[in-house]
């Protein structure tokens, strides 16, 4: 086995954090299941894969989770109670 | 089997641009085409691999344990496959393999998933023209 680079976006950072991933970002606050953003929000998901694909080029620190932070995010609403 | 210690970090070391670089999807997010199986809720080691071809309309998700109905709408939530094509098309990365990984990460089973799973998905992407991967779960 050769190897691969990789780089993880979590939204899950203590999780993740667990498996040592060689490279990862944090969106900070982003839901499960809204990994790079929320539906319809192709500029804010282009943005984080691009700054995951930047990762894979920038030097750092193996097993580090970079948190980045983007303020145009939409959380989902609330459940209802 | 790798006998790493589990503290270990498995770094394989990039010096490829990013413009000469061809990027694959990994998830666990349960994504998988329309005309796949969907992932037994109760835990399964296999993986579905998602051609590169199949349009985003034909991508569905099947995992129990997170809310997607979000990512039902736009699967680009969890597997930014079209975003990747766009930088793809842009120069921003050398292209994009010809097929991806789905796999539907939660089970009772995690030494099965990490002794022949994991393993299995790694040994499939090396094979292909991958450069990289972009791993994303749920």
């Amino acid at each position: 086995m050769r190897g691969l680079p990789t780089v993880l976006i979590t939204v899950s950072p203590e999780a993740s954090a667990q498996m040592g991933p060689p490279r990862a970002i944090y969106p900070v606050g982003f839901q499960i299941g809204h990994v790079l953003g929320g539906p319809g929000q192709a500029d804010l998901q282009r943005q984080v894969l691009r700054d995951a694909l930047e990762r894979l080029i920038t030097p750092g620190e193996p097993g580090t989770i970079e948190e980045r932070v983007y303020p145009q995010y939409v959380p989902p609403p609330p459940a209802p109670s | 089997m790798s006998t790493m210690s589990r503290r270990c970090i498995p770094y394989t070391p990039n010096r490829r641009p990013l413009a000469e670089t061809t990027i694959a999807l990994v998830t666990t997010a349960g994504v998988h085409a329309r005309n796949q199986p969907a992932f037994n809720p109760e835990g399964e080691k296999e993986f579905r691999i998602i051609p590169n071809d199949v349009p985003t309309a034909e991508l569905t998700i099947s995992h129990p344990y997170y809310d997607h109905t979000d990512a039902d709408r736009d699967i680009n939530c969890v597997f930014p496959v079209d975003r990747l094509r766009e930088l793809a098309a842009e120069g921003l990365i050398g292209g994009v393999n010809d097929f991806h990984i789905g796999f539907m990460g939660t089970s009772p089973r995690l030494r099965e998933v990490y002794e022949e799973t994991a393993p299995a998905i790694a040994d499939r992407v090396e094979r292909s023209k991958t450069d990289a991967v972009v791993l994303t779960a749920g």
